[in-house]
């Protein structure tokens, strides 16, 4: 039998050049990390333009004069903070939005206390947002908004629309859970084994800290190991460090999530799948998607293992409208709006779309529904080291 | 000896007994004479307060008395009679209270050790050989049903209250503790896994000679094969049921914890956590209310 040819001599000549690349690295970076670094996030220009408790209506400073007649409003989710959409110049699709001509209004939900741990869904849909939406519809004098939701808020949104369609012009609903009911993100799975009512009656608001564990649990190999060998790896490039560094500082600051809101979310979408079903109330009021008939612009990610396809496609098929169309993007929960590639795929789109149909306001459009995937191409769709793919 | 000879000559029956207390009464009633008499000649300079002297007296005084009286007359001999009688009745009033005693422990003790000797019987259907997979869980079966049941005893007394919720707290900590043992298990199962996929699948390439000269290639099999084994332990159904246990477990031993805090904080004059939840939801509900009103 022959003798497995293992090249000791070459791992162990390979192993010590690459000790000496990490001596070379590591003094180098040494340097870089003890040298003023620019890690702001969140550095476009805005006002707070209403206020309510702890939520604030934040309205960006327009680059260019206004080619969009409605304004946008956009909601982030509960979980993790809207500055994600404004991480670092260049790939911010805030700036992106601006420089499209949209009059571009943010809502931040700030950080829930303790007293704000009796909140549920209808405070938040029925009573913040339409506040917010009401102030934004009187500032311009108009009596609609076009509204943007992302992950949870998109969901929101969802609920907003179906029970204040008259306020809605155009929805967009970008990585939006509304079809809970599927084994292919691991959220899905975990969540229907989870007894909220004995979490939420312990912790009162849910701890961000708890919440973001259980989102590192869903790749540990990748968000716990790789991505800090991958940070090693690149210690030595200032402009890698400093975009680790801002994505690191998003990805941990997380507020609670308000007991209430969170009990319903889960017992509601997560274990009984109310929403899609058009049988959730919110605020005494049955959701009646069917009631959605403003145009609808669907994105989710093929990749995306936190709100998988299977939870977003079937918005389209059960609303009302008939202006409806689904974009998939090769990319996980967080790449559609961070890495570079979709920055040309994904804002610019939005622009595109809501441009169209502000144009064609007293024109009625024709009634088809425009599924539109893009072509889906090999890549490994794994979460990226340097960032948080899969949240 | 004076006493005995003077005892002798006032005709008492002879009785080692009554004659020790009679010259114990008189020894002692002797020497508080004595001190008594020494104290009255003391005179405390600038006492400010000579009522507590004499009231110490009195005290003192009083006490003597009343040990020569007991002492006189239980050297009388119908008490030493009686005295003696109880004194040999003693052993089998001792005998019975210690019997009813120890039966009692013993029935206690024996339940207890049949208690003890359950343990593992209840677990029988997981397969103690195979530690590794089962260890955790059956040490879980084992406190829940047995050594659990010793922290629900019922309380006694003025601080039952306090005692059972501290007993709660003890209880659901080490329920926690069992389940993040088993969490972690699970947790690690893939990271001792995928080393094992590893150096089997080096084995492979190794007899191909084909194996890479990066060392970081390793690195990369490693976490892809690492990353495979979690995805799959994610979604199996074993991984999804002790999640919910841990969680479970987790939020019962936090909501115990806070309840003996509560207690604590309730001694100081700060508002508890129950306090300041019931203010707060007034203030939402009022809130709520003028929002309709103002709408």
């Amino acid at each position: 039998m022959n003798q497995p040819k293992i090249p000791v001599d070459l791992i162990l000549s390979k192993l010590a050049e690459d000790a000496e690349k990490v001596h070379t690295r590591t003094h180098k970076a040494a340097d870089i990390l003890l040298e003023p670094l620019d890690t702001s996030i969140a550095t476009t220009p805005y006002d707070v333009v209403y206020e309510e408790d702890r939520v604030k209506l934040k309205h960006y400073i327009p680059t260019t004069k206004p080619r969009l007649k409605t304004p946008l409003l956009v909601v982030y989710a509960l979980i993790n903070r809207e500055t994600m959409l404004d991480l670092q110049p260049g790939r911010s699709v805030v700036q992106t939005f601006l420089n499209e001509g949209i009059d571009l209004y943010m809502i931040d939900w700030g950080y829930p206390t303790r007293k704000d741990k009796f909140l549920t869904i209808d405070d938040h849909v029925n009573g913040y947002m339409d506040n917010v939406v009401n102030y934004i519809c009187k500032k311009h004098g108009t009596a609609k908004i076009n509204l943007m939701g992302i992950c949870m808020g998109g969901t929101f949104s969802v609920i907003y629309s179906a029970l204040h369609s008259q306020k809605i012009k155009n929805l967009i609903t970008t990585v939006t859970p509304t079809n809970f009911d599927t084994d292919k993100g691991l959220l899905h799975i975990w969540m229907k084994g989870i007894d909220a009512d004995k979490i939420t009656d312990t912790y009162g608001n849910i701890p961000a800290d708890v919440m973001n564990l259980g989102f590192l649990l869903l790749n540990p190999a990748r968000l716990m190991i790789d991505k800090y060998i991958g940070f090693f790896e690149n210690m030595d490039d200032k402009a890698f460090i400093e975009n680790f560094i801002r994505m690191e500082k998003w990805i941990f600051d997380s507020p609670d999530v308000p007991g209430e809101t969170f009990r319903q979310f889960i017992k509601d979408c997560y274990q009984k799948n109310l929403l899609i079903q058009s049988k959730m109330e919110v605020g005494g009021n049955r959701v009646n998607l069917k009631k959605i008939t403003m145009p609808i612009l669907n994105y989710y990610g093929k990749y995306d293992h936190l709100v998988p396809p299977a939870a977003c496609e079937r918005l389209t098929k059960e609303v009302g409208s008939k202006d409806t169309e689904d974009i998939c993007l090769d990319t996980g929960h967080i790449g559609i709006y961070v890495s570079s590639k979709c920055q040309k795929e994904f804002a610019p789109r939005i622009a595109q779309w809501l441009n169209q149909r502000d144009t064609l306001t007293r024109k009625p459009r024709k009634k088809k529904t425009t599924t539109r995937k893009k072509a889906i191409g090999k890549s490994l769709g794994k979460p990226r080291s340097s960032s948080r793919a899969t949240k | 000896m004076m006493s005995k000879n003077s005892l002798k000559d006032k005709g008492k029956p002879e009785n080692p007994m009554s004659d020790w207390m009679e010259s114990a009464g008189m020894f002692w009633e002797g020497m508080f004479q004595t001190w008594r008499k020494a104290m009255d000649g003391v005179t405390v300079p600038n006492a400010p307060n000579t009522d507590k002297t004499s009231q110490t007296k009195t005290s003192l005084d009083a006490a003597i008395k009343a040990f020569s009286s007991f002492s006189s007359v239980v050297a009388e001999p119908d008490s030493m009679e009686s005295l003696f009688k109880g004194a040999g009745a003693m052993p089998q009033i001792l005998a019975k209270i210690a019997q009813a005693g120890l039966s009692g422990l013993f029935q206690f003790q024996q339940k207890w050790l049949e208690r003890a000797g359950q343990l593992g019987k209840s677990t029988e259907a997981y397969k103690f050989e195979d530690l590794d997979e089962n260890a955790f869980r059956a040490w879980s079966e084992i406190y829940e049903t047995e050594f659990s049941r010793f922290f629900n005893i019922p309380q006694l007394g003025l601080m039952r209250f306090y005692q059972e919720k501290m007993n709660q707290a003890v209880d659901k900590f080490n329920i926690f503790q069992t389940a993040m043992s088993e969490f972690q298990r699970l947790i690690n199962l893939p990271i001792n896994r995928s080393i094992s996929v590893l150096q089997e699948k080096l084995g492979e390439i190794a007899k191909d000679g084909a194996l890479p000269e990066d060392p970081k290639t390793y690195y990369q099999m490693w976490v892809k094969i690492l990353e495979g084994h979690y995805m799959t332990l994610f979604q199996s159904p074993e991984y999804v049921h002790t999640l919910g246990q841990t969680m479970d477990a987790m939020s019962e031993f936090s909501h115990a914890k806070n309840e003996v805090i509560q207690d604590m904080l309730s001694m100081f004059p700060i508002p508890t956590e129950k306090e300041i939840d019931e203010l707060y939801k007034e203030i939402y509900l009022l809130k709520k209310r003028i929002n309709v009103l103002e709408k």
